[in-house]
């Protein structure tokens, strides 16, 4: 990818990715989901998920799964307040962004 | 994993398990098809375990910087995965030596304690005899001092009286009765000088000796 991917930015798409399941999520699943977006490095992921975790934005749960305990994550009202937080800021920033380049082209 | 575990010792046990369950998670839900593959993005578990404590080490945005930093690197080519591990080396080698040197004090100082402390107490305690003792001693002599004085001047009366009875005895005892106070005079006149000149010096001897060590461990501080 061109961009760089902020630490932010980062959280934020981490944050989306488990929002989207109620129910949590677990780090295989997440690191596919981020890669559709952003490509990331697998050992990336885990240090990104552990913050996460001690900031109180996501909590964990272990729930079987195929015979084994699985390590799920699930967002939290701290972590949900956040990502809408980003989410905004999101929006007006590439916006902004987007007004730039659109308006350089028209000229 | 087992590299993994051990490369993760010198983190704390719930850390440990909490990456290692992560891992071993990611390994399970990558299925055995896709092992060669995870294996080779994970590069190696040194990177792996690498990451995690610096994840650790860090402050929460400083370390996302480097992390998202990383990835970057690692996107654009290989190599410079190798600068990596030693970037992430210097500020965590520097407080784990921190950390050890602040253990080290800790340890020293609880070792030394019982050694430290009877030692502490006795210099106070000599302290305070020597000064007790000279205390006494001036306050033993002074008092003999004025005593003397008292018993020559009793000793006076008691000889002028006799002088009117048996004048021979009676100047004998108050020729001696002047001698003693005369004594007691010099005793007494000794004494309050010494308690002026030397006492005062004296106690601010032994309360600098006393603030000595502390001011020290203050200005080393």
């Amino acid at each position: 990818m061109v961009f760089n991917t902020g630490a932010a930015l980062l959280d934020a798409i981490v944050l989306a990715v488990v929002s989207h399941d109620a129910e949590g999520t677990y780090g295989y699943k997440i690191t596919q989901d981020v890669r559709q977006a952003i490509d990331i490095s697998e050992s990336t992921l885990y240090p990104v998920l552990r913050r996460l975790q001690k900031d109180g934005c996501l909590e964990t749960y272990d729930m079987a799964y195929a015979g084994r305990n699985r390590r799920y994550y699930r967002i939290t009202d701290a972590g949900t307040a956040q990502l809408n937080l980003y989410m905004s800021e999101w929006k007006n920033y590439s916006s902004k962004i987007s007004k730039l380049f659109e308006g350089s082209e028209e000229k | 994993m087992d590299r993994l575990e051990k490369l993760l010792w010198n983190i704390s046990d719930s850390e440990r398990e909490e990456a290692l369950q992560y891992y071993n998670d990611y390994f399970d839900d990558a299925g055995e098809e896709n092992e060669a593959k995870v294996i080779e993005e994970l590069v190696s578990p040194e990177q792996v375990a690498q990451k995690i404590k610096a994840g650790l080490s860090d402050s929460a945005s400083e370390f996302s910087e480097q992390g998202y930093r990383d990835t970057r690197f690692e996107q654009k080519n290989g190599e410079v995965c190798v600068e990596k591990p030693g970037e992430g080396a210097g500020p965590e080698g520097k407080k784990e030596t921190n950390f050890w040197k602040i253990l080290a004090i800790a340890l020293l100082c609880i070792l030394l304690l019982p050694v430290l402390l009877p030692v502490a107490g006795g210099i106070l305690i000599a302290v305070l005899g020597i000064a007790a003792g000279i205390l006494a001693l001036v306050l033993g002599i002074g008092i003999s001092g004025f005593v003397i004085l008292a018993a020559g001047i009793l000793t006076l009366g008691i000889g002028i009286a006799q002088a009117f009875v048996t004048p021979a005895v009676g100047i004998a005892l108050a020729g001696t009765g002047c001698l003693v106070a005369a004594v007691g005079i010099l005793v007494s006149v000794l004494v309050v000088w010494c308690c002026i000149k030397i006492v005062p010096g004296l106690l601010r001897g032994i309360v600098r000796l006393i603030r000595y060590p502390f001011r020290k461990a203050g200005a080393k501080r």
